[in-house]
């Protein structure tokens, strides 16, 4: 090919090359972390509880954990309740962590407090107590293997992927809604008075080590289609990890 | 533009210093869309209203009048309102408009020639690509273990349908962007396109969708993927609004470039360019155009209602008050297939036109390559309903459109036919251009050949919706249509920056980026036999090999990407000067000189044959 | 394709002139190559892409299987015209830094077009008609199953499948099916599209609102089967998946019996 070379010397262009391939690779590097960043967990893990006791389930003993969480309606409830909660939205949302860790092969008793009113469940399969030892959940004291699917406040769903090298974890705990005509639930923004909500405690057995994820089944996504919008979508409210460590 | 037929070294710079025109550009726009968005903003209460429908109306209104804001800070509607008003611009001030004689700044105002529109598009367009291809090492980043330990799952899926949208749109534009418009109309023996101040619109409508686009990130994200898929999208947050103004903004600008070049080339062709002596790149950008005309307006509407459903709480698409998800879906499909072509044309004519030059035979049987893009113009609007096979919507219909579907292999098969003839017994050049003629071969023959599995109603039954899917397109759009770009690009850079494309770098950059290609892919093809679903940031282990292999072929692709990117800016800046003609073809462009003069030609060519006239038996 | 093409008196008969196409030897050498790519593509057909998928746990997974083999072998002729002739230029190539001298100046061949034209329909033709007689089968099996089949409602919610046995009374998360026994599969979606999509059955349908959609098939094979949703669905599109069983009979009955009831542990 014809035509004048270029100005720049042999050695002067092999160096531009490298300087510019490696400052395109940074800038993509760059725009990684901050995408990464930006995704961390928003929340500190939230760790289960070993206690020395140990049950025997189908002649296999196991030790026992113990894991409390909570439902609130919006910020100004969670921050009532005691759960300083970092989120952005004033969402309905679990608390103290959207990521919870749980011990493997294990005997983990969670105890769900809940302080939302609540409609009806899009899919009524999870008014079902599922997954549980027993099959049963308690609450308020009383045990029983579903709620009403017109009377669930949320849900929480512990699923998993099939076919992974984790072992299978599904849990289902439908929470039952405060009435709004009773003594319970209060609107959020009078100051002062405590919230009377409902009290679920559930147990389950653990598998080997293995992520998993927990949602909400429960449409509380207000104002949005299938009210699973807002909220229901937002990673972190009614969304989160469960690790078994 | 015919008046202006003075040479462009004595002619004076234009200066109508009375004249807004010359007060405003680029920046004068950004201030003035920021304003009008601003005013809108606050002006329809921010988001202090909180109700999701109030929200989103601002939102939308707010990106409209951005859009619109920019244009009038721009100056984009001087001319028509001077003609309103019954003072049309002057010889001097259209002039001035064409940029004649502002060097550099002319890239940054509402500039009519044609050339400076190409180079806008070429700039833009690979902007997009490298949002785009950023977007795609996230997502192969995040899949290259179990897990989603990368991004999240809210990330990852707005990283899914941003770098979809993005890279539909800068493929849409990839080539009857930059050398459409560049080259095209020197192609043809024409002074300018047919409409210049209609070719900046379309332009500068489209600079305007990229900060609405990428506003989406700020608002959110969009959960949908590119399809968009109703009822999702009315469930999704306010990062949903951007994707809707962003379609709805380029729907106009493709509408406004779409007619521009098909009248330009209906109607400027130079004397003796007889139908029959067109290039065939131009018959191929004219066809996608065309064909892009009637496609767009769909996707348009479906997102009008989109918004409105959002916006105004209509019930198009939300089955519960008695709309249909289905609707938007044949809305959607019904651009979504024609698009696929729109896209894939002009890169395969770029080839066919690249071709000849380089084996220095005629382009064989140019009547089979009319009738192959033809008959893939015309099947296209008749085979939408193949992606909703598995949709439950009228199994009965899944026959007649598998029909029509595979009956698009007869004239694809016709596009590979021209392509080998024009190959066969000659020496093929092995510069850049060609070796994308050679990816082009493999890369298409795949896609077209997996594309008969999935146009199978039995076998989409297994593969719809999974990792093959994307595998597919992919070998299409960026194995045949993007290559065929990149080709161009190599083979039209010497007229468009009058210095040649660095060619070890190019080089480099074509084995990184196509053997990179080949290990993304075919792993990716793998995974989805295997039976991973796509756009999911997590799966199963038992697909975790072919999903590693994939990530390293991306981490190729984006290096090559990444060397190719500094050997145009390299060579743009310090590039061996081109001759006039560095390939000897026969085409109209290459008779010009760079830079290429105001009007493109100081005396109007005459044709008398096509520009394939090579060989040794040849006319 | 010769460059005196047209000049011959006397006009040969097609099947004349196709005899001296495979007479010259750059054709012979380029067939040669097609030959070796026809070759590994009917072996990548017909052993290696069935290795990648899944077991198949019913015959219309099987007829998928079987009929991606016999496209690839379809498909494997095209390729070895198409990628034989390519490797032929390819490795006739022109070197260096000036244009090669003009190849022969032939503009088109109407035997090799109009070859080529009915080539390509007739592929596209066994494909199309075998497809459509696949369908066919599948429609006729359908009608079939309707007899005796057991019918299981599928719903689609963000991001969780559930099962409800009508006939037996039990819901599930997980989908059990017995073995040999058509099942007819009625879906529908609470909110956004889903599809649904047990893997190793090979059948697919959305989940829409509010428009039940319906499919059958005939598990024939024990074993896990994967369920996942196949249409992107929102945040946690990627984990609506759940697991499922093909069991004999009697293990069926088994697990109906132990969830019934509303325990569903």
């Amino acid at each position: 090919m014809s035509g004048k070379e270029s100005t720049m010397t042999a050695s002067k262009r092999a160096l531009s090359a490298v300087v510019g391939v490696l400052l395109m690779v940074a800038v993509v590097g760059v725009v990684g972390f901050t995408l990464h960043s930006a995704s961390a967990d928003p929340h500190k893990k939230l760790y289960a509880t070993k206690t020395a006791e140990t049950i025997v389930v189908d002649g296999k003993t196991y030790p026992k954990a113990t894991i409390t969480m909570g439902v609130y309606a919006d910020t100004a409830q969670a921050k009532e309740m005691g759960y300083n909660t970092i989120n952005k939205k004033d969402y309905v949302q679990y608390g103290p962590s959207s990521h919870i860790v749980l011990p493997a092969h294990t005997y983990v008793t969670m105890t769900i407090h809940g302080y939302d009113g609540g409609e009806k469940l899009n899919a009524p399969f999870f008014g079902k107590v599922v997954g549980t030892v027993g099959g049963t959940m308690n609450v308020d004291g009383v045990d029983v293997t579903e709620i009403p699917a017109d009377q669930v406040q949320h849900t929480f769903t512990i699923h998993s992927l099939p076919s992974s090298n984790r072992d299978p974890l599904f849990v289902n705990i439908p929470l039952q809604h405060v009435d709004e005509g009773d003594n319970g639930f209060l609107p959020t923004k009078d100051p002062g008075t405590n919230y009377k909500g409902h009290t679920m405690t559930f147990s389950f057995i653990t598998g080997g080590a293995g992520e998993y994820v927990w949602n909400c089944e429960y449409p509380c996504g207000d104002g949005t289609y299938a009210k699973f919008g807002a909220a229901m979508s937002a990673y972190g409210y009614m969304s989160g990890k469960v690790s078994v460590a | 533009m015919t008046t202006l037929d003075h040479h462009a070294s004595v002619r004076p710079v234009p200066n109508p210093s009375k004249s807004l025109i010359t007060k405003l550009n680029m920046g004068t726009g950004l201030v003035v869309g920021v304003i009008f968005a601003l005013a809108t903003y606050y002006g329809l209460g921010g988001d202090s209203a909180g109700v999701f429908e109030n929200y989103n109306r601002t939102l939308l209104a707010t990106m409209f009048m951005w859009s619109i804001g920019f244009m009038v800070g721009i100056g984009a509607f001087i001319g028509p309102f001077r003609w309103l008003v019954g003072k049309d611009l002057t010889d001097e001030e259209q002039l001035y408009l064409a940029g004649d004689g502002q060097g550099i700044k002319r890239y940054f105002k509402y500039c009519t020639d044609h050339k400076v529109v190409g180079i806008q598009y070429m700039v833009g367009v690979m902007a997009l690509l490298g949002v785009g291809g950023t977007m795609a090492m996230m997502i192969r980043t995040n899949l290259i273990q179990p897990g989603s330990k990368f991004v999240g799952p809210t990330i990852y899926n707005s990283l899914v349908g941003l770098h979809g949208i993005t890279m539909i749109i800068a493929m849409i534009i990839v080539v009857t962007g930059p050398f459409g418009n560049f080259i095209m109309p020197i192609m043809i023996g024409a002074a300018d396109m047919a409409f210049p101040r209609l070719n900046a619109l379309s332009w500068w409508v489209l600079f305007t969708a990229i900060p609405v686009l990428c506003s989406a990130w700020f608002l959110g994200g969009i959960p949908t993927g590119w399809t968009a898929y109703a009822p999702l999208s009315i469930q999704a947050g306010p990062g949903m609004n951007a994707f809707i103004a962003t379609i709805i903004i380029f729907a106009v600008s493709t509408a406004v470039a779409g007619a521009n070049i098909t009248a330009t080339v209906v109607a400027m062709r130079a004397k003796g360019m007889k139908w029959n002596r067109v290039p065939i790149f131009v018959v191929g950008a004219t066809m996608s155009v065309a064909l892009a005309i009637p496609a767009f307006p769909t996707f348009m509407v479906s997102m009008i209602m989109t918004g409105l459903d959002r916006s105004y709480a209509t019930t198009f698409f939300d089955a519960n008050l008695g709309g249909s998800g289905w609707l938007y879906a044949h809305l959607f499909w019904i651009m979504g297939h024609p698009e696929v072509y729109v896209i894939l044309i002009p890169g395969v004519a770029v080839l066919m036109e690249i071709a000849p030059v380089f084996v220095r035979k005629p382009l064989f049987s140019y009547n089979a390559a009319i009738a192959g893009f033809a008959g893939i113009t015309g099947l296209s609007i008749l085979v939408w309903a193949h992606h909703m096979y598995m949709s439950g919507w009228m199994p009965m219909l899944n026959g007649p459109f598998m029909v029509t579907t595979e009956m698009i292999s007869v004239p694809t098969g016709l596009i590979f036919l021209v392509i080998l003839g024009t190959l066969w017994r000659g020496r093929p050049w092995m510069k850049l251009p060609m070796l994308g003629v050679y990816a082009f071969l493999w890369n298409f023959l795949i896609g077209g050949i997996t594309g008969l599995y999935l146009s199978d109603v039995p076998a989409d039954n297994y593969l719809h919706g999974s990792m093959y899917v994307t595998a597919h397109f992919h070998y299409t759009l960026m194995g045949a249509a993007l290559t065929g770009a990149l080709a161009g690009l190599a083979y039209w850079f010497p007229k468009m920056t009058g210095r040649m494309l660095n060619e070890r770098a190019g080089y480099i950059s074509f084995w990184l980026v196509q053997i990179g290609f080949q290990v993304l892919f075919l792993g990716m093809f793998i995974a989805g036999a295997e039976g991973q679903p796509r756009r999911v940031a997590d799966y199963s282990v038992n697909f975790a090999t072919s999903d590693l292999i994939s990530s390293i072929g991306a981490y190729m692709i984006g290096l090559g990407m990444i060397v190719l990117l500094w050997a145009v800016i390299h060579s743009w800046r310090h590039g061996k000067i081109a001759p006039m003609n560095p390939w000897g073809s026969k085409t109209l462009e290459w008779t010009v000189p760079y830079p290429v003069p105001l009007v493109n030609f100081d005396t109007p060519p005459v044709v008398t044959s096509d520009p394939y006239g090579y060989g040794k038996a040849g006319n | 394709m010769s460059d005196d093409h047209g000049l011959v008196e006397m006009e040969p008969t097609p099947g004349e002139k196709l005899a001296a196409i495979f007479k010259q030897r750059e054709v012979r050498v380029a067939t040669a190559w097609g030959v070796l790519v026809t070759a590994i593509f009917f072996v990548i057909g017909g052993w290696i892409y069935p290795s990648w998928m899944p077991t198949a746990m019913s015959t219309d997974m099987k007829s998928i299987e079987r009929l991606i083999v016999i496209f690839t072998w379809i498909s494997a002729p095209v390729c070895g015209i198409v990628l034989g002739f390519s490797i032929y230029t390819f490795l006739h190539r022109h070197k260096g830094d000036t244009p090669p001298a003009d190849g022969p100046g032939f503009r088109t061949n109407s035997l090799v077009v109009g070859l080529w034209v009915i080539v390509s329909s007739a592929l596209c033709l066994v494909a199309v008609v075998y497809g459509l007689i696949e369908m066919n089968s599948a429609s006729a099996a359908t009608a079939e199953h309707k007899k005796n089949a057991m019918v299981v409602e599928v719903t689609g919610s963000q991001w969780a499948w559930s099962f409800n046995y009508p006939e037996q009374g039990v819901q599930s998360h997980e989908l059990m099916l017995p073995i040999n026994r058509p099942v007819e599969f009625k879906i529908i979606s609470v909110d956004v599209n889903h599809s649904f999509w047990p893997v190793q059955l090979g059948v697919k349908v959305d989940a829409n609102r509010l428009q039940t959609t319906v499919i059958d098939t005939t598990p024939n094979k024990l074993g896990d089967i994967d369920v996942k949703c196949a249409e992107l669905c929102g945040l946690y599109h990627a984990y609506m998946e759940t697991s499922g069983k093909v069991m004999s009979a009697d293990d069926f009955n088994t697990w109906v019996t132990a969830h019934q009831g509303g325990h569903t542990a």
